[in-house]
């Protein structure tokens, strides 16, 4: 089977081949050899090899986690500690929407519910990327909503003082 | 002796639990209370009995003096465990255990108020001759007129801090450098202070120059005695919240930790202090150290403390409620064994701003193995919730000196996984890889200057390997999980599964 998985903004094709003790893996091109044992529902153990000595990986046991996000292909899989974001064939599920990324207006939406504190722009202001624009408070924390991007504030759906649900629009940046 | 048989824990999370250990160990029977989405949590599990007291917000359950009341009646528990947080703070919540005829674990209702209010707290300092940051005395109320306000503010001299008297945690605090700033920013702090506390009082504190936070815990039992304990440094905050603590200070000497002992003690006596308290103290380039307010309650940071002194301080916290005498050597417990370092790991997404990330616990492994101490309340398959404080765990290293402290958290952080939700840990593996913190040299203000000049870039760094790694995992499990894949897997749901499993059985060459 084949994949185009994209991690950290870069794309990569990857192949998955059954063989007789796991599966052949080439990710862009190179090959290994992964021995993929399931400890649980998310956990896996992946003993990795590669078909000479000179390719090898540094480390060759792996202890990862899976875990399914919220859209079909997202995932993140934590090696080791640390989570690693993951897509897996974004463009074929979510050509529609891609066709539009970087151009169309920017929704930031509460991830939490919580009350609004602050409101740091207006409408008709310029921001800069990941410039602060609301301050939600929730779990006895201020937390600073940013733009992921530069443009102009269209819209500002919130006041300083009202309590919003996750999920509510508070900001559209053009 | 006052008799401790059953003790009702007004609190949740992993404080619960950490009390409910010592409960355990010392044969009192724990009570545990909840609100409505912490039914399950480990805190009521674990205990002998557990009490709904109300609804999910914390104003509806855990802060209800009523309820828990109510609650340890009901129980018949004989004393009350506030924890930290919450209502460990409160004197009305103490006179109220006390009113019930119930012993209270923790200080007397009158040193709540005392130390509670922040510019009566500075007045016990100076009467026991210990310095406090230069400042205003007298509380600024709302009728203080703006040129009043002015005049004392230059006295005082600039920069200087806006504070809240009731304050606590950065809330109604303000910076304030240039003069012309100041009457925005005693507003701004004291319409902070009025949401926060309910008293819009202010006062003036000088803004030290790169100060460390260096705090003394303190224990003082019912017979006039007060113990200090080694120092803890507590330094690296982010937005006036500690992140990170560890004793002792890389930069007390012994000489230094005796004296800020007895400043600790003399203030902790100077209002008859009982139980476990904290004095909290801002040490500037030179040495100098200045008192700054007093925590009347067992500390977050406490198992820093438990590992080098190896004291059980919520049992002493217990054993000194029931009248016991301290009957501990003052010398063993300034001098530390080793060195401890805590991480506090929460919710919250560190490449997103640091916006908390409830939700569910989908897959947890924790650090063990030696010199790891890991107390937390959290579990695969638990929620956490939206209501309260995001700490999901307290991951403490214990070694024999700093830099093995240091290598064993790194070790524990790798070891760290929690899926489902995002957490601070692979920020903490970043902050202990930091020259600045493996050299100890960082101030208060240290961590908010390197996050901002950072502007966002993540913490989690990947190298060409692990996401070579994360690509082969998402490939196989994406190959595993699809219900028809095409080369020779025909069948779609269970079936697919089964044969899937029994195919990788096969596979393990056993």
């Amino acid at each position: 089977m084949h994949y185009e998985i994209e991690i950290a903004g870069r794309l990569r094709q990857v192949a998955v081949t059954r063989t007789g003790d796991g599966f052949a893996v080439a990710v862009d091109g190179r090959l290994r050899q992964v021995n993929a044992t399931r400890i649980d529902a998310q956990r896996w153990s992946l003993v990795v090899s590669a078909e000479s000595k000179s390719d090898m990986p540094a480390r060759v046991s792996y202890d990862v986690v899976t875990t399914p996000g919220p859209v079909g292909g997202a995932l993140t899989v934590h090696v080791g500690s640390i989570p690693i974001s993951v897509v897996v064939n974004g463009r074929r599920r979510w050509r529609r929407r891609d066709e539009g990324a970087g151009s169309g207006p920017q929704r930031v939406a509460a991830p939490m519910p919580g009350k609004v504190v602050r409101v740091l722009v207006a409408p008709g202001e310029t921001v800069r990327a990941r410039q602060p624009l609301v301050v939600v408070e929730a779990m006895k924390m201020e937390n600073e909503l940013r733009a992921g991007r530069a443009g102009t504030v269209s819209e500002v759906h919130v006041r300083e003082g009202v309590s919003v649900d996750a999920g509510a629009l508070l900001i559209v940046i053009q | 002796m006052v008799l401790v048989r059953k003790l009702l824990i007004a609190n949740r999370g992993e404080i619960a639990v950490r009390i409910i250990r010592a409960c355990r160990e010392m044969g009192i029977s724990p009570v545990a209370v909840y609100s409505e989405c912490d039914r399950t949590a480990p805190h009521v599990r674990m205990s002998d009995e557990a009490y709904a007291i109300g609804p999910s917000a914390p104003g509806e359950s855990y802060l209800r003096i009523d309820r828990l009341i109510d609650a340890a009646k009901r129980s018949g528990a004989d004393a009350v465990h506030p924890g930290y947080g919450f209502l460990a703070e409160n004197e009305h919540f103490a006179s109220a255990v006390r009113d019930a005829g119930l012993t209270f674990v923790g200080p007397t209702p009158d040193a709540i108020a005392t130390m509670g209010n922040k510019t009566a707290a500075r007045a016990a300092a100076i009467r026991a001759g210990v310095p406090v940051v230069p400042g205003s005395e007298a509380a600024l109320d709302a009728n203080v007129p703006d040129a009043e306000i002015a005049t004392l503010a230059a006295s005082v001299g600039y920069p200087l801090l806006v504070k809240a008297v009731a304050g606590g945690g950065g809330k109604g605090m303000r910076t304030v450098t240039d003069p012309a700033d100041l009457a925005g920013a005693v507003r701004a702090a004291r319409s902070e202070a009025a949401t926060a506390f309910g008293d819009a009082a202010v006062y003036f504190e000088r803004r030290l120059v790169r100060p460390r936070h260096v705090e003394v815990q303190l224990l003082g039992d019912t017979h006039g005695t007060v113990l200090p304990l080694v120092e803890r440094e507590c330094s690296i905050q982010r937005r006036h919240q500690k992140v990170v603590e560890e004793t002792p200070s890389p930069v007390v000497s012994p000489a230094l930790r005796a004296s800020m002992a007895s400043a600790a003690a003399a203030v902790a006596k100077a209002v008859g202090y009982t139980n476990a308290g904290t004095i909290e103290f801002l040490l500037d380039e030179n040495g100098r150290f200045y008192f700054l307010e007093m925590n009347t309650r067992l500390q977050v940071e406490h198992p820093i403390t438990e590992m080098v002194t190896g004291l059980d301080l919520v049992r002493w916290q217990i054993r000194i409620a029931r009248g016991e005498k301290i009957d501990l050597d003052p010398v063993l417990l300034l001098a530390p064994r080793g060195h401890a370092i805590e991480c506090r790991v929460y919710a919250e997404d560190p490449d997103n701003g640091f916006l908390p990330s409830p939700g569910r616990i989908t897959c947890l492994r924790t650090p063990s193995g030696p010199g790891i101490r890991d107390d937390s309340a959290a579990a695969a398959g638990l929620d956490v919730p939206i209501f309260y404080d995001p700490l999901i765990s307290k991951l403490i290293a214990w070694a024999e000196d700093r830099p093995l402290a240091i290598a064993r958290m790194r070790r524990a952080l790798d070891e760290y996984l929690v899926a489902g939700i995002k957490t601070t840990v692979p920020f903490f593996a970043w902050l202990l890889a930091q020259p600045e913190f493996i050299d100890g040299r960082f101030h208060t203000a240290f961590l908010d200057d390197v996050l901002a000049a950072r502007n966002g870039r993540p913490f989690a760094e990947t190298t060409a390997e692990t996401e070579e790694i994360a690509a082969i995992a998402a490939a196989i499990h994406t190959a595993l999980s699809a219900p028809s894949t095409g080369d020779g897997q025909t069948a779609a749901g269970a079936p697919a599964r089964w044969k899937t499993e029994a195919r990788l059985e096969s596979l393990r060459g056993l």
